[in-house]
């Protein structure tokens, strides 16, 4: 088996349909939809149980969560396989302290799970598996060739976003008397949490002799976090979709400054998005 | 309860472990390097071949195995300095270039549609030479002198023959014609053939010698 495993290599059964995050972004029917925030935009503005889309809404983003767990189990598995075990100072060889791939085995057996929890909790939604379409931006970040960027960019900013996702569902679930969905976002939390925090703590541990890499590494992160930050999807306002969750971010590692860099690149990426909408709705109409 | 001062047996009447052992520190050593070798190949693919299966129940049950082993190798690491390798990384090696052979065609399959030639080797073949090493390796050591290895084996041991159910119970599920049972059944001649010369996971007499009379037959 190959030492890296390219993305449209990712194997799946004929449910699933892939669709590319940028093509779904840029899609002109995005035209007809409002400003983030307006209570008549069809999966967007905060997730509550009195829009009127709300159920049709929290199923696209349960199955979403569901298809980025599958590629999280992926890429921690990947990095058990990619790299050898060693001290990493030989010149253009990719290794990893034994200890970084017990925690990444770890991550497969929690990913595992949390993909037969989105499956039920999906069932119980009423979702049938390749109901909505899977991108595939989190495996791709799980291909980075560095060790070290691999974990910033998935465990610090794709899991980080999980945090704020299920923060939200679960605060949805709350909210929409769902206990289920409470009782199951609430143990995917703390997993997370751990996640984030591996991705933390091997990122200084690495970097501790290398403030290039570490600068590259938060860099890629940076780069993550604004894609997923798109359209305004994740932020501080009161109605953007997924809140971001500082409290469970600090139990992960994240210090206060770059929780207020990331509510900026958020608001950044929120006002180019609301930019993006008018472009496309003077090319549609004319 | 009589007297609490009355002396009592210190091991209780039902307590039958005994002192001889066959493995020495230094054997034990040994052969603790070599399972941490082969759990930590075993975990490494089994997190690879996830990315590269098709059928969703196929890749759960891997990424949770895969944790499985993982944390057998990290048992193994942790025992390896109490046995006085203070250096884990010496001893964490194959025992034999055969088994690094073997490794290599159990690992190889990556395609999509080889889901039964990926199980028939983790599930089939290691799995099992694993599960007899170890059980030799509990039936055989000081029940006393050596109870830290003995508590390792018996977790790992539960682990293994819940692993390798699943992975039988998976590949009965994905064998429906007799092409594929013949894949699975060349596959695992193959490697069979390959651990052979190997002589088990921890080399030639990794379960002892049947053919030996009693004392040489774990020499
Ligand atoms: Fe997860
Ligand atoms: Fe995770």
């Amino acid at each position: 088996m190959r030492k890296s495993f390219p993305v449209e290599d990712l194997a799946r059964d004929a449910r699933f349909v892939r669709v590319p995050i940028m093509e779904r972004i840029t899609d002109p029917r995005n035209a007809f939809q409002e400003q983030a925030g307006s209570s008549s935009r069809r999966a967007a503005g905060r997730l509550t149980p009195e829009r009127p889309d709300a159920p049709d809404a929290a199923r696209a983003l349960m199955h979403g969560i569901f298809v980025g767990e599958i590629q999280a189990l992926e890429g921690a598995g990947r990095t058990c396989w990619d790299f050898e075990v060693g001290a990493g100072d030989e010149e253009g060889v990719p290794e990893v302290p034994f200890e970084l791939k017990l925690d990444m085995a770890r991550q497969c057996w929690d990913e595992a799970r949390h993909c037969e929890i989105s499956i039920k909790l999906s069932d119980h939604m009423g979702t049938e598996l390749g109901e909505f379409s899977e991108n595939t931006f989190l495996y791709e970040a799980a291909c980075n060739p560095d060790p070290v960027l691999r974990l910033t960019g998935v465990n610090r900013a794709l899991e980080g976003l999980a945090i704020d996702v299920f923060n939200t569902m679960r605060e949805f679930g709350e909210l929409a008397g769902d206990p289920i969905l409470e009782f199951c976002e609430d143990w995917m939390l703390a997993d997370e949490v751990t996640h984030v925090k591996m991705g933390s703590d091997w990122l200084r541990r690495l970097t501790v002799n290398d403030k290039d890499r570490q600068k590259r590494a938060l860099e890629f992160q940076r780069v993550v976090d604004k894609l997923f930050s798109l359209g305004g999807f994740r932020g501080e306002e009161e109605d953007s979709p997924v809140r971001l969750a500082r409290r469970f971010r600090e139990l992960a590692g994240f210090k206060e400054a770059e929780m207020d860099t990331l509510a900026e690149v958020a608001r950044e990426a929120r006002s180019e998005m609301e930019a993006q909408v008018a472009r496309n709705k003077i090319a549609v109409t004319g | 309860m009589a007297d609490s001062k009355k002396p009592r047996a210190p091991f209780a009447p039902w307590d039958r472990r005994e002192i001889p052992g066959i493995f020495s520190v230094e054997e034990s050593a040994r052969r603790v390097g070599h399972y941490k070798w082969i759990e930590m190949r075993l975990f490494e693919v089994l997190g690879g071949w996830v990315a590269t299966v098709p059928e969703l129940d196929v890749k759960l049950r891997l990424g949770t195995h895969c944790y499985h082993h993982a944390w057998h190798a990290e048992l193994w690491h942790k025992r390896l300095p109490e046995l006085r390798e203070m250096n884990p990384e010496r001893l964490t090696a194959p025992p034999n270039d055969e088994l690094v052979a073997f490794v290599e065609a159990m690992t190889e399959p990556e395609a999509a549609d080889l889901t039964i030639e990926k199980i028939v080797g983790a599930y089939r073949v290691l799995i099992p030479a694993k599960i007899a090493a170890y059980t030799y390796h509990l039936n055989n050591t000081s029940t006393i002198t050596d109870a830290p290895t003995i508590r390792s084996l018996s977790f790992i041991l539960q682990d293994e023959m819940s692993d390798w159910r699943d992975g039988e119970m998976m590949l009965q599920s994905l064998i429906e014609t007799e092409d594929e049972l013949q894949r699975a059944i060349d596959h695992q001649a193959k490697l069979q053939r390959l651990l052979l010369a190997a002589g088990g996971i921890a080399g030639p007499g990794t379960i002892g010698d049947s053919y030996a009379n009693d004392q040489e037959a774990h020499a």
